[in-house]
């Protein structure tokens, strides 16, 4: 592989040298001509636009004034050929001197091309359903780029796992397909196929908590347009990885034209958006008391000491983690332009968000240069380079021997009780006096020294590079070569100092970590376009691509520093713990291929097919095909169709296919043997023993999607309306499927069991105002998908995956049944508190809970046995909304722009595990204010029970919530310098703008965001809330210069 | 022009054929090319042993997940305000359910521990190497089987006998079924028989694998478990008289001395050494949740009832501060500390404070005194307490008092006992012998009071006749619920 690697670039190499002189010419002055370039409607000039003579290469560019000026060997009348982005191309024959001429801006047109897997194609010729991000999505202040599609393209969720800043996030395309396998979709960024797995920003560095977002590595300011393709036909190109959807990033690219330099900056600051109503010192002291009184112990406070408590001696800890008014920044600068031969984009970008929770942080530096030229009339080639560094601080995990209860240090915060100070009075962090918690070596846990003292650095080197040549071998066809580069380099750095929870126990405690992944892309294709006629038009596609990736994953730690000086540095100054290192490597052969045929351009169809060979699969079943077909009828060009009122395009889409899902991880199909220590006569020895169960028929999930879809403009484009209703079913999923524990294995992977999706999106956007002065645009996006478990296997219709938590495994709150949605929710339902002994007697309790007491919780005996047990529970929602939408607008008034937009979900749920957790009464930790309503003989609650020492965590109703949301996502008021005033700056254009994000959240919610989820991208159990890093309200303000 | 045609057609053509689609891992071992060499039925060996010592991501076995069940879930142990676990606080309350995960952790450790078992049983025959020791690698595998299944028969009742590494994925051909408490006692003593053929002793580097003396020892105490009486006296005596070198150390605390590892009075332990588990830990997690520093703050793990179990030593019995600490030596300040209730000092490591979780105590799993115990209870219950039965609890109790353990003395030994008097004799013995051995919950099951002697505690007494057993783990039941009926009161 590496020697072919070597002979390819010295090939690749050569070719770039070999081909032919371009030619110059020089014209003869005869003739001049002055003219201006303005907007067809607002008849303001236009900057930079080019304005070439046609037949001729004498081209030239508009001035800060939109003039430009000819002295040319062509005699007048010529024709113009005029060309801006935004804009159409424009032809006009000019016949007179001085001339002005306006140019219309360019819409949602049928004409325009977009980018579809392996090339572009007319929106008019296109038969799948493929999306594009609005341009107003992308200027969003954002860490990353998966947050740009949130709210923009019916039919795709971006649900962010928290609000730390570089956090991850998962992107649904249309449903989850998958259970157990990976659900993002395909990243192709500028031809590189990325997915996007955030084990790739983990080097496995104990205690480090949530991964940092892969893309972010990736600037959101570099990224020219952001294209969805969401059915089968247009992701079949794209086979074994194209089942969960493929979203097309292309960055800036130079254009032919004036050279652009500009600078975009923005500074804001965040506030966390809501907190929690944890207990104070007061409240806190006599449910402790209740607590001690109902295990048959003395009172704890006085009640002159809840008095006092009133006015002195409470603390807030929630109030101790959060930062008030947490910067953020943006800086970026781009050199941009091109000639008749050449065209690059340059830009350096840097960004920097502190986050609401102290300590943490996260910072990107990033370059970008893309450049292309046309060596020749038949050769042209290019080059896009991205680099990125960012460096990331997390809150990360809580280590100690109960951080099963305690998932990170913000969660341990509430639980600290109020009556514990902070800080000493001398000002340093109160270690000792706390009676409540478990010191270790004499240290008690604080979570806010924790926080400010733990490094947990994660830093990220990415470079992705790819080259290309494209070769016009005659006319019709073309063939491109194109090979990429994707290093990936994660270095982790933690360190525990010995006063903090992690490391007291080991008097410290560092480790570092580094994964290295990296991967080479080849991809050849060749293209062949032509027509028979003026009726038939023809293309087709064909390829061979291949894919390597390996990894690299050494890590290592230490403990027992003699002191906290030197720290993940200096791991040899402490007694080393056993390292750790891991490598994988896998490969993906694909042939691909893809016809298009349209008759008159009304009726197209579409074939295309890949045949993808993955190492990743049982040496039973090492290749797998994908095929699909799309047809698509362009009604309005129908004679019949001319004379409906007010319709000004119509097109009916058909499509199905098959795609598939290789994102399982690699050498799964392998029986494994796992290492394990004991020792003989005070020596440690190997021992090795089989952890994982071989199966050699491991395969690629496949899903069959059918799609039909309608796209109407009305009133001259006015409305323009997209419609799509489509099915899809997975079957062979690869699922982890619980075997007995008397096997000696907690799981197996198999490919059983399948997965419904059924959806329906509506895209419109609207043109609602357009006067000379004033503007409103809308776009309106509503998308809902039911997605249903219809099939286990293996005769199972349910089973309950395991939570990776100390407390939540044991409860089993999610469950995977058929029938039912995944992520759905499984509990009892309750039904208020027991009152009297009477009740305690005579009604069903949960049998294991012996000792019942009045005032404990009723749970609602589903199966009428009279007790309430295991069978009782039941199905109490899903975590996957019923519908999505946004609504945005853009709203422009002489020199100002406004831009809102809403984003709403409703009908999904959240299991609230924090609160649950907050809500169960101990000696030692803070609770929920709610627990002041707690049953007593003299408050007779029916919601609240009472004061206990051991209740056990029970899934009721009472803790999946209502995740239903409406937001004001984003405002932005923006204000360009009038023309005459940036002239004298000597600049293009100046704007101003400042913008708001998540200002106003409608939900009913508790917790703090219903955007959630504690295990990231895991599709088993989404929408599980155990104290994710809050979300926040942002304010920026901002600047856009053009020179 | 012709050139750069050619060069494409061939770069795109080198990729095509380099590369190969199966790739080998290099960073694990697969069971395909594993048991090969008598090397290989060494580590599988190694790794049965470590099913009792080690579980990634949770509690050891027997480094503290089993003392939930048999300890924590008796009378004398429970949870400290340091427990913040709530299933652990149901478990000392005994108002644990079949979702309990401490119950089901017990359940998968034992279960994969009795696979791993399996493997080497199944693979052992096909390596190469000496006959001899591939026997003595499968008996050892199959005391390790016997134990797990011992621990299983008496925590649920009937289990599921599984006796051999699963051959295929399909649910259907991994369930199980509960067997008959007769016929999991019946597997349980043809393993340990087997295991009697193991060697009597070691060379020194291979101190800690399992002898024939250990297995005999178990074996007892499986009769003693049946009331079969005269087998549990025949192998007892098998043990003590065996030529196997056996005795009580002279000090009690040297059980628990590191020193003292392995030594003539251990018949079995459980091994723990400093990063055994790796990342700094042992496996035993025994000292870091008895021991919280030298602060008022109650442990994880603490004496239910300091007048039922620490009072009831007599000053001179030196097994009162090997087992618990009213006050320790503070090193750093150099004075004694006292605290507020005597807290578990058995695994408590005085020179290793500072790591808890990297403590390298044993945990000893069968020790002579339990034999002695036996016996004389056995013999006890045949009828009457005999002079050997006398004698032998008159040796734990000399041995205890600090006395000869070979020369009576009137001052402690015990004498004139009705057969009722003798056995509550033997019954306050172990209390008092075996704190934090993991034995209180399955001799009060044994001698059928546990409900009575559980209800002395007040904060206990949800205790009730279903706490004879444990539930089966709900997560199990809810994959198998035809072959797993739940044991009565959950």
């Amino acid at each position: 592989m590496k020697k072919n690697l070597k002979i390819y670039s010295i090939l690749f190499l050569l070719l770039l040298t070999a081909g032919v002189n371009a030619q110059n010419t020089t014209p003869l002055i005869q003739s001049k001509l002055d003219g201006t370039i303005v907007d067809d409607v607002t008849n303001q000039p236009i900057i930079g636009a080019s304005v070439v003579i046609k037949g001729t290469t004498h081209g030239v560019q508009t001035d800060a004034e939109g003039k430009f000026y000819f002295q040319t060997g062509q005699k007048l009348p010529y024709t113009l050929i005029i060309s801006y982005i935004g804009y159409k191309k424009t032809e006009v024959i000019v016949d007179k001197n001085p001339v002005t001429i306006g140019i219309k801006e360019e819409r949602q047109e049928l004409d325009e091309l977009v980018v579809v897997g392996y090339g572009s194609q007319k929106r008019k010729d296109i038969t799948g359903s493929v999306a594009s991000v609005p341009k107003a999505n992308l200027s969003q202040v954002t860490s990353s780029a998966d947050n740009l599609l949130r709210g923009a393209i019916p039919g795709v969720v971006v649900t962010q796992s928290s609000g730390r800043p570089g956090a991850s996030s998962s992107v649904r395309i249309r449903g989850g397909n998958s259970i157990t396998a990976g659900n993002e979709p395909l990243y192709v960024l500028d031809g590189i196929l990325i997915y996007n797995d955030n084990n790739n920003s983990t080097a496995g560095v104990a205690n480090a908590g949530a991964t940092v977002n892969v893309l972010s590595t990736i600037n959101p300011s570099d990224i020219e347009s952001i294209e969805v393709l969401k059915d089968a036909s247009a992701t079949a190109i794209y086979g074994s990885r194209g089942a969960n959807g493929v979203v097309i990033i292309t960055t800036k690219k130079g254009t032919k034209g004036q050279d652009n330099i500009s600078y975009q900056g923005y500074f804001g600051f965040q506030n966390v958006s809501k907190k929690l109503h944890v207990m104070n010192a007061s409240q806190w002291a006599s449910l402790r008391n209740d607590v001690q009184a109902s295990i048959g112990q003395a009172p704890s406070f006085s009640a002159d000491q809840i008095e006092a408590f009133k006015t002195s001696g409470s603390y807030d800890w929630q109030d101790a983690i959060f930062r008030t008014a947490a910067p953020v920044q943006n800086h970026q600068l781009s050199f941009s332009g091109g000639d008749e031969k050449s065209r690059y984009a340059v830009s350096a970008g840097y960004f920097q968000q502190e986050g609401i929770v102290i300590a943490s942080d996260f910072k990107r530096i990033s370059l970008r240069a893309n450049y292309e030229r046309n060596y020749s009339q038949n050769f042209k080639f290019g080059v896009n380079t991205n680099y990125s560094n960012s460096v990331s601080n997390g809150i990360g995990t809580n280590g100690g021997s109960s951080a099963g209860r305690q998932p990170n240090p913000l969660v341990v915060a509430l639980y600290q009780p109020p009556v514990v100070p902070i800080r000493n009075p001398d000002g340093s962090y109160n270690l000792t006096n706390n009676p409540y918690a478990t010191a270790i070596n004499g240290i008690v846990p604080n979570p806010i020294n924790d926080l400010e003292n733990t490094t947990n650095e994660t830093k990220i080197n990415r470079i992705l590079a790819s080259l290309f040549g494209e070769y016009k071998i005659t006319k019709k066809l073309t063939a491109k070569v194109a090979v990429s580069g994707d290093i990936l380099d994660t270095k982790q750095n933690y360190y525990a100092p010995s006063t903090t929870t992690t490391g007291a126990g080991t008097k410290g405690l560092g480790s570092v970590g580094d994964r290295l992944v990296s991967s080479v892309l080849n991809e050849n294709t060749l293209n062949y376009n032509t027509n028979f006629g003026e009726n038939h038009k023809f293309s087709a596609l064909a390829g061979y691509t291949l894919q390597y990736t390996e990894g690299e994953v050494v890590n290592a730690g230490a403990n027992t520093f003699v002191n906290d000086a030197n720290t993940y540095n200096a791991l040899q100054d402490g007694v080393p713990v056993k390292p750790y290192t891991d490598a994988f490597e896998s490969v993906l052969k694909s042939w691909l291929a893809r016809v298009n045929y349209s008759y008159k351009g009304k009726y197209n169809f579409t074939l295309s097919g890949r045949a993808d060979g993955s190492s990743r699969f049982g040496s039973e079943s090492l290749w797998g095909y994908f095929p699909s077909a799309g047809f698509s009828w362009n009604i309005t060009d129908e004679e019949f169709a001319n004379n409906i009122k007010g319709v000004t395009e119509a097109k009916l889409r058909v499509t199905a296919g098959t795609t598939g899902n290789q994102e399982i991880g690699n050498y799964l199909s392998l029986a494994q043997m796992g290492s394990v220590n004991y020792a003989f006569g005070g020596t440690l020895y190997t021992g090795l023993a089989p952890t994982r169960l071989a199966n050699p028929d491991l395969k690629w999930e496949k899903t069959n999607q059918y799609n039909i879809g309608l796209d109407l403009s009305l009133l001259d484009r006015k409305i323009n309306f997209v419609f799509d209703v489509y099915y899809k079913k997975t079957n062979d999923l690869l699922i982890s499927v619980p075997i007995p524990l008397t096997s000696g294995y907690a799981s197996v992977l198999q490919n059983i069991g399948g997965v419904e999706n059924k959806g329906l999106e509506i895209g419109l956007i609207t043109e609602n105002i357009k006067t000379d002065n004033f503007s409103w645009n809308s776009n309106f996006v509503f998308s809902t998908n039911k997605n249903k478990v219809v099939a286990i296997g293996n005769g199972v219709d349910q089973f309950f995956p395991v939570v990776p938590n100390g407390s939540l495994l044991q409860q089993q709150p999610v469950t995977v049944k058929v029938g039912l949605p995944l992520g759905t929710f499984w509990g009892y339902k309750t039904n208020g508190i027991f009152q009297t002994q009477e009740e305690v007697n005579t009604q069903p309790k949960i049998n294991s809970l012996a000792n019942t007491k009045v005032g404990d919780r009723k749970y609602i005996d589903a199966n009428g046995d009279g007790v309430i047990t295991a069978l009782d529970k039941g199905n109490l929602g899903t975590s996957q909304p019923k519908f999505v939408g946004s609504f945005s607008n853009t709203i422009s008034y002489q020199d100002f722009d406004l831009n809102f937009s809403f984003q709403g979900a409703y009908g999904g749920k959240i299991f609230n595990a924090l609160n649950q957790q907050l809500e169960i009464s101990t000696l030692g930790t803070n609770a929920n204010v709610t627990l002041e309503d707690r049953w007593t003989p003299t408050n007779p609650s029916n919601e609240i029970p009472r004061a206990t020492s051991s209740p056990l965590g029970i899934v009721s109703e009472r803790y999946v919530e209502d995740a239903s949301f409406l937001r004001l996502k984003l405002i932005t008021l923006g204000y360009t310098l009038p023309k005459s005033i940036s002239t004298r700056l000597k600049a293009k254009s100046i704007k101003f703008y400042v913008s708001a994000e998540n200002l106003i959240t409608w939900t009913k919610y508790t917790g703090y965001d219903p955007e959630v989820s504690s295990y990231e991208q895991n599709n088993l159990y989404p929408g599980i809330d155990f104290g994710s890093y809050p979300n926040s309200k942002t304010f920026i303000s901002g600047l856009n210069i053009t020179f | 022009m012709k050139k750069i045609f050619i060069t494409f057609i061939l770069s795109a053509g080198l990729f095509v054929s380099c590369t190969d689609l199966e790739v080998a891992p290099t960073s694990f071992v697969t069971e395909d090319n594993y048991f090969k060499t008598q090397d290989d039925a060494v580590a599988s060996v190694n790794a049965v042993y470590a099913s009792l010592s080690l579980d990634p991501g949770e509690q050891s076995l027997f480094g503290r997940n089993l003392y939930f069940l048999t300890d924590m879930g008796s009378d004398y142990a429970a949870a400290g305000v340091s427990a913040t676990n709530p299933q652990v606080r149901a478990m000392s309350s005994l108002t644990h359910d079949a979702t309990n995960d401490r119950v089901q952790v017990a359940w998968r450790q034992i279960y994969a521990g009795i696979n791993r078992a399996n493997v080497s049983i199944d693979n052992i025959p096909k390596v190469t190497g000496t006959e001899a020791v591939k026997t003595r690698l499968i008996n050892e595998a199959k005391f390790i089987r016997g134990l797990l299944y011992f621990q299983a028969v008496r925590i649920w009742g009937g289990v599921p006998i599984v006796l051999h590494e699963p051959t295929s994925i399909e649910l259907e051909n991994l369930k199980t079924k509960r067997a008959s408490v007769e016929e999991v006692y019946t597997q349980i003593i043809s393993d340990l028989k087997d295991a009697e053929s193991l060697p009597a002793t070691y060379p020194a580097t291979d101190a800690g694998r399992a002898t024939s003396g250990a297995a005999k020892a178990i074996l007892a105490k499986v009769y003693l478990t049946r009331k079969d009486w005269p087998n549990a006296i025949a192998k007892s005596r098998e043990v003590i008289n065996g030529g196997y070198g056996y005795a009580l150390f002279e000090s009690f605390g040297d059980i628990f001395n590191k020193a003292k590892k392995n030594g003539k009075e251990h018949i079995f332990s459980v091994q723990f050494e400093k990063n055994q588990a790796g990342n700094g830990s042992s496996g035993s997690t025994f000292q870091s949740t008895a021991f919280t520093g030298f602060t008022a703050t109650e442990p994880a793990d603490i004496i239910s009832d300091v007048a039922l179990f620490y009072d009831i030593y007599a000053p001179e019995d030196t097994r009162r501060d090997v087992s618990y600490a009213k006050q320790l030596l503070n090193p750093a300040t150099g004075t004694l500390y006292t605290f507020p209730k005597p807290i578990f000092k058995k695994y408590l490591d005085l020179t290793n404070l500072a790591t808890p979780g990297n403590v390298a105590i044993n945990f000893p799993l069968i020790r002579y005194a339990d034999i002695l115990l036996s016996l004389a209870e056995a013999i006890n219950e045949q009828g009457a307490p005999t002079p050997e039965a006398y004698e032998l609890i008159n040796q734990v109790r000399r041995r205890a008092y600090g006395k000869d353990i070979n020369t009576p003395d009137p001052t402690v030994d015990l004498v004139g006992l009705t057969q009722t008097s003798f056995r509550a004799a033997i019954q306050e013995e172990r209390k008092k012998e075996f704190v934090q051995e993991g034995q209180r919950w399955f001799d009060l099951v044994r001698w059928g009071t546990l409900v009575t002697e559980v209800k002395k505690v007040t904060a206990k007494n949800s205790v009730s006749e279903r706490n004879n057993l444990y539930p089966i783990p709900q997560s199990e039941r809810s994959i198998n619920p035809d072959g797993l009926p739940q044991n009565p009161g959950y």
